[in-house]
């Protein structure tokens, strides 16, 4: 594609912003109540928290890591649609998928490990005899974490390398150089097993409540669980990209590039077609659609969902709207909404305990998952103006590298490996 | 007891005339209002004052006392209270116009005694039986003055207007009709059959229950409300297992397992014991005996043995444990809850999780005025290009 | 109580060799799970049960527990539910105006759904069947919480060293020779202690003779939820008892049936990455002779 007549023609840093902006301040104190509360943790017990033996898993099991890790399946998404089915203009918007993903992953985790009671097991993590290979859980916590630290890690590397090379020496630069090529050689590999682990983990994710059996009410129990939630993954992946990529224009005043938001808002709304019409069949088939009209707040939670995310991408059928900046950001927020809502509903709202009683998290739980999703936004923000992963113009690019370039010491002007076209820097 | 008392008057007349402190009449009052606090109309009045009126408005009720295969221990228990005063007291608001045990007369005298108390209340007197009637070898077992027990009752019986069988053995036999009954001894209604019959079993039974019963009638001509086995439902409605001192301990599981061991030094419940309550109605767990606090058989530490009972008392061994069936459950037991069926959103959560929902969807809708309506507009949002009306 | 000790622990010597020899790797569930040969188990008949409570008191004893003396402002045992310090409790469960006493604690599930959903096999099936929890291996997921049925594992959330807690059958006193403490405790015989197969038996024996007396005529646990060893007989349905009545399907089974499908010999995702990798080598090539183009024509390095 040529890529000159597009607003997002590569990836640039936002370097022209300060990095203390409310929103960072904002989220920051909230990441810092957060990391503090969980230190704190480590010395206590959980009784702090809302759970109890009723509910026994909170906010941060079901809503961190269940929930927040389908919006951080944008590496994901994005990239099977990209690498795998070829849809090219999603390049430019990769590595804003996999940064965030990466983010949300590891804080993911990070609650993960906060959350359980006896965090100093955990390095059976690494012992193979004690692994039960037929438990969901075990699935979820061993393919997860593979996937964050050999594959994600993996492909968030060439941001990192092409940051260094840029401010690096020529020794430097060579040295990254044969890096790179490495890692260019590795990527494909690489890359279907980032695309293979997370389908398995996210399906497990759906599987986990499987085994509650009738504890968790009809029109969410299937064995469909993990079909579903995997194929909610690619939802919540686009919804979030669209989201992030929309929000941070309009935070850094950066030029939208409606062609591409249209690709992924496509994409979203093949993926929620199949995620409807799968739910439906599963419903149908199961023969507890009957439960759908009672007039119940389990109804109510149903059509909830469904219409969250069938109604934006019913929407998102014509070529006019997707091109619609207001329509195409209002949809990924329903869109996320509602599969937020999926994917969080079976293991609470649905889920019924021994007994009469209700589960909701106490201040300090909700600070501490909010102060995780603090430091995710927080570490997106720092990275998005240390590292190039938000798209932006060429213009943008020879600007920032006008920028870095001044700035080095040994006052380089030119970088090697880099022809820079006169011409191209004044087009706008 | 003399023919000589003047029968026709009040009970509070009589009193009066015999000099009875009222201060000790309205005690008596109260304690039966304490005995038998529902089922008896004739203490069903919110004041003491209102039941001495009634009782005192009544007329003294003439009272036959016959004894049979008895070991006197129902009279004993009328007679031994703890304050000496009462036992004159009962027998100053009852007319007791034969009893062989506490009566002056003996002999010839006590017959015509007999005779003569018949004859000047015939049809209106309550006879009172104490002690089983052997019936074997045509009741030859009992002989009072010449005359088989069998024959003296159902004489007297005749011309009585109701019967109390008082203690176990009138009730169903007591004692002698425990297993051989060799004198084939039995209660009195399964002898008399055309009477008014108000079982009061015990061993003894409470004062107060006869008491209650006697008053009733005098007052009012009627009989307090029986069960089945003609007993007076205000005394014998519960079994001793529903309304015991020690239950708690029974619930939580607390046992005596050997008499004086550390859970019987605590009062511990005796069932493991071979406690009857369960089985055995009675109100002994409320009204104990003598008017001393806890003088009853669980209350110091022996465990009941169903002395009320027909098939229980003198028939089950003391210490062997008995099924209990009925009990009734204490609200103090946690609930079996499967709510899997039926769990619920709670409303709170909801409403919290719906401002969560409301902020997000609001801060939304206030980015989302920030991107331009216009297809294909790519100018940065919320500039006045970006932005549209 | 109709068996004697002996009998029972005589019994098991003969299963304990084969137990021995290694039952505690967790295999895949299957749709009729077989209880294992040593299998032993507790029979509560709750129409015999008066609620004594003896067996609760007994259990926090011989399992060295402080008893729950929270409600009655630590007067006595007065545990509303099963908790870290009672793994045994009796509950009232009510019919109209019917009602039955009910004792719970784990069922020590033929195929559990624990054993089945704990990661790291912190919770085992070991010998004669009982589910067994090892601390040391445990990471405090709570996954058992959500996989039990039955709602039995219970975790200490005050503690900064939590355990799960539940009835482990007495494995210290079987051990010894003795019982568990709360079949010896109990002085009707409500609630006792055999081999599976003797309490089976037992049971349908009562059934035969007592026909109509129990609900459907039938043992909870025979083949609910797979089975279990800890075998119920009530004149009130099952299911006012708190059992529930699901089927036969193990819910180890039912959740794990589709995952080792999936990940069996890790056929499925190998063969799926085989695939993709292939898509993706061959789109690399496209995209790598694009990116050259694209690199010559603005003169800036292609970003991956």
């Amino acid at each position: 594609m040529s890529a000159t007549n597009h607003r997002w023609q590569r990836d640039v840093q936002i370097y022209k912003y300060p990095l203390l902006s409310a929103p960072f301040l904002f989220w920051g104190v909230l990441a810092i109540i957060g990391i503090t509360l969980s230190l704190g943790r480590l010395f206590t017990g959980l009784w702090f928290t809302g759970m109890s033996d009723d509910y026994a898993w909170g906010v941060w099991k079901t809503f961190n890591v269940m929930t927040l890790t389908a919006l951080g399946s944008g590496g994901l998404a994005v990239g099977v649609f990209s690498y795998v089915f070829g849809a090219k203009k999603l390049h430019v918007v990769m590595r804003t998928a996999l940064a965030s993903s990466l983010l949300f992953y590891t804080t993911g985790m990070l609650a993960l490990g906060i959350d359980v009671g006896r965090p100093w097991n955990l390095y059976h993590l690494f012992l193979p005899w004690n692994w039960n290979l037929h438990s969901s859980l075990f699935e979820v916590a061993a393919c997860m974490t593979a996937y964050v630290v050999l594959f994600l890690s993996f492909e968030n590397i060439p941001m990192l390398l092409e940051k260094a090379h840029m401010v690096g020496d020529a020794e430097r630069r060579a040295k990254l150089n044969v890096w790179m090529h490495r890692v260019k050689r590795m990527l494909p590999w690489m890359i279907a097993a980032a695309y293979v682990l997370p389908m398995m983990h996210q399906s497990s994710l759906g599987s986990l409540m499987v085994i509650a059996g009738h504890k968790v009410h009809p029109l969410w129990q299937t064995q469909m669980l993990p079909a579903l939630y995997l194929v909610q993954a690619f939802v919540c992946g686009f919804a979030a990209v669209i989201f992030i990529l929309m929000a941070s224009s309009l935070a850094w005043q950066r030029p939208l590039d409606m062609p591409v938001l249209a690709d992924l808002s496509k994409y979203m709304s093949w993926t929620a077609f199949a995620f409807i019409v799968l739910r439906a069949a599963d419903v149908l088939i199961r023969g507890v659609v009957v439960e759908a009209f009672r007039p119940t707040w389990y109804a109510v939670l149903f059509h909830a969902e469904n219409l969250l995310v069938l109604v934006p991408a019913l929407l998102l059928l014509s070529p006019v709207r997707r091109m619609t900046p207001r329509i195409v950001f209002v949809a990924s927020i329903l869109t996320a909404v509602g599969g937020i809502l999926y994917r969080f509903t079976p293991t609470t709202l649905a889920y019924r305990a021994g007994h009469p009683s209700v589960y909701f998290p106490k201040i300090a739980e909700v600070l501490m998952s909010l102060g995780y999703i603090g430091l995710a936004v927080v570490l997106f923000i720092w990275a998005a103006k240390k590292f190039a992963i938000l798209p932006g113009s060429i213009n943008d690019w020879n600007d920032y590298v006008k920028h870095v370039t001044s700035k080095d010491a040994h006052g380089q002007e030119t970088i090697k490996g880099l022809r820079i076209e006169h011409g191209a820097a004044t087009d706008h | 007891m003399s023919a000589e008392k003047d029968k026709t008057g009040t009970i509070a007349e009589h009193l009066e005339r015999c000099g009875v402190d009222r201060r000790e009449f309205i005690a008596f009052c109260s304690k039966l209002m304490v005995t038998a606090p529902f089922g008896l109309a004739l203490t069903n009045y919110l004041g003491v004052e209102a039941v001495a009126a009634e009782i005192g408005s009544a007329k003294r009720p003439s009272v036959i006392w016959l004894h049979m295969q008895d070991c006197t221990g129902c009279t004993e228990t009328l007679l031994r209270p703890s304050q000496p005063d009462l036992a004159t007291l009962i027998l100053d608001i009852i007319s007791l116009d034969y009893h062989e045990t506490v009566m002056a007369a003996s002999g010839h005298d006590a017959e015509l005694a007999l005779q003569d108390a018949m004859n000047a209340n015939d049809g209106k007197f309550v006879l009172v039986v104490e002690g089983s009637i052997p019936t074997a070898g045509d009741g030859a077992y009992l002989k009072i003055g010449g005359k088989n027990g069998i024959d003296l009752l159902k004489e007297v019986a005749a011309r009585s207007a109701a019967i109390i069988s008082l203690g176990s053995c009138s009730a169903w036999g007591g004692i002698p009709s425990s297993g051989p009954n060799p004198t084939g001894a039995v209660g009195v209604d399964s002898i008399i059959k055309d009477k008014p019959i108000v079982n009061i079993p015990g061993c003894p039974p409470n004062p107060y229950i006869l008491l209650g019963t006697v008053l009733q009638y005098a007052k009012a001509g009627s009989l307090p409300e029986l069960d089945d086995k003609k007993r007076p439902k205000f005394a014998y409605d519960r079994v001793i297992h529903e309304h015991c001192p020690r239950r708690p301990h029974f619930d939580a599981g607390r046992f005596a397992k050997q008499f004086g061991d550390e859970g019987h030094n605590q009062g511990y419940c005796l069932y493991r014991l071979g406690c009857k309550g369960p089985v055995t109605h009675a109100s002994c767990s409320t009204r104990h005996f003598n008017e001393v606090v806890d003088a009853w058989p669980i209350g110091v530490g022996a465990p009941c043995f169903g002395c009320t009972e027909q098939f229980v008392g003198y028939t089950i061994p003391a210490f062997q444990t008995v099924p209990i069936t009925g009990a009734t459950p204490p609200a103090t037991y946690p609930d079996v809850d499967s709510t899997h069926e039926k769990g619920y959103v709670a409303a709170t959560a909801t409403g919290i999780a719906g401002l969560a929902g409301g902020v997000i969807l609001g801060a939304g809708y206030v980015a989302a005025r920030k991107f331009s309506t216009k297809p294909g507009d790519e100018s940065v949002p919320g500039t006045d290009e970006g932005e549209s009306k | 109580m109709t068996l004697s000790r002996r009998d029972v622990l005589k019994s098991l010597g003969t299963g304990a060799a084969v137990a021995a020899t290694g039952a505690t790797t967790v295999a895949a569930s299957s749709r009729n799970p077989q209880p294992p040969t040593d299998a032993i188990a507790m029979l509560y008949d709750a129409t015999t049960c008066i609620g004594c409570k003896a067996c609760v008191s007994a259990c926090t004893t011989a399992n060295g527990l402080i008893p729950d003396t929270t409600l009655s402002g630590g007067i006595w045992q007065m545990p509303t539910d099963l908790n870290p310090q009672t793994k045994n409790i009796i509950l009232l469960a009510k019919d109209g105006d019917k009602h039955s006493f009910v004792k719970r604690q784990c069922m020590h599930c033929v195929d559990p759904a624990c054993v089945a959903g704990c990661p790291f096999t912190a919770l085992e099936k070991g010998k004669y069947g009982i589910v067994e929890w090892d601390g040391s291996k445990c990471i405090g997921c709570r996954y058992c919480e959500i996989s039990c049925p039955f709602d039995v594992p219970r975790f200490e959330w005050a503690e900064f060293n939590p355990k799960i807690v539940k009835c482990e059958f007495c494995n210290h006193r079987l051990a010894e020779g003795q019982q568990p403490a709360c079949t010896e405790a109990c002085p009707t015989g409500a609630v006792i202690f055999g081999t599976r197969q003797q309490l089976l038996q037992v049971a349908r024996q009562r059934i035969e003779a007592n026909p109509g007396k129990y609900y459907q005529d039938r043992i909870y646990g025979e083949g609910d939820l797979g089975g279990t060893q800890v075998l119920y007989l009530s004149h009130l349905p099952f299911a006012k008892l708190g059992l529930p009545e699901v089927g036969t399907e193990s819910r180890a089974h039912y959740g794990t049936k589709v995952h080792n499908v999936i990940y069996k010999g890790m056929a499925i995702p190998l063969a799926v990455y085989v695939v993709l990798a292939a898509a993706i080598k061959r789109r690399w090539k496209v995209m790598e002779e694009e990116a050259h183009r694209e690199e010559k024509e603005t003169g800036l390095p292609h970003q991956l």
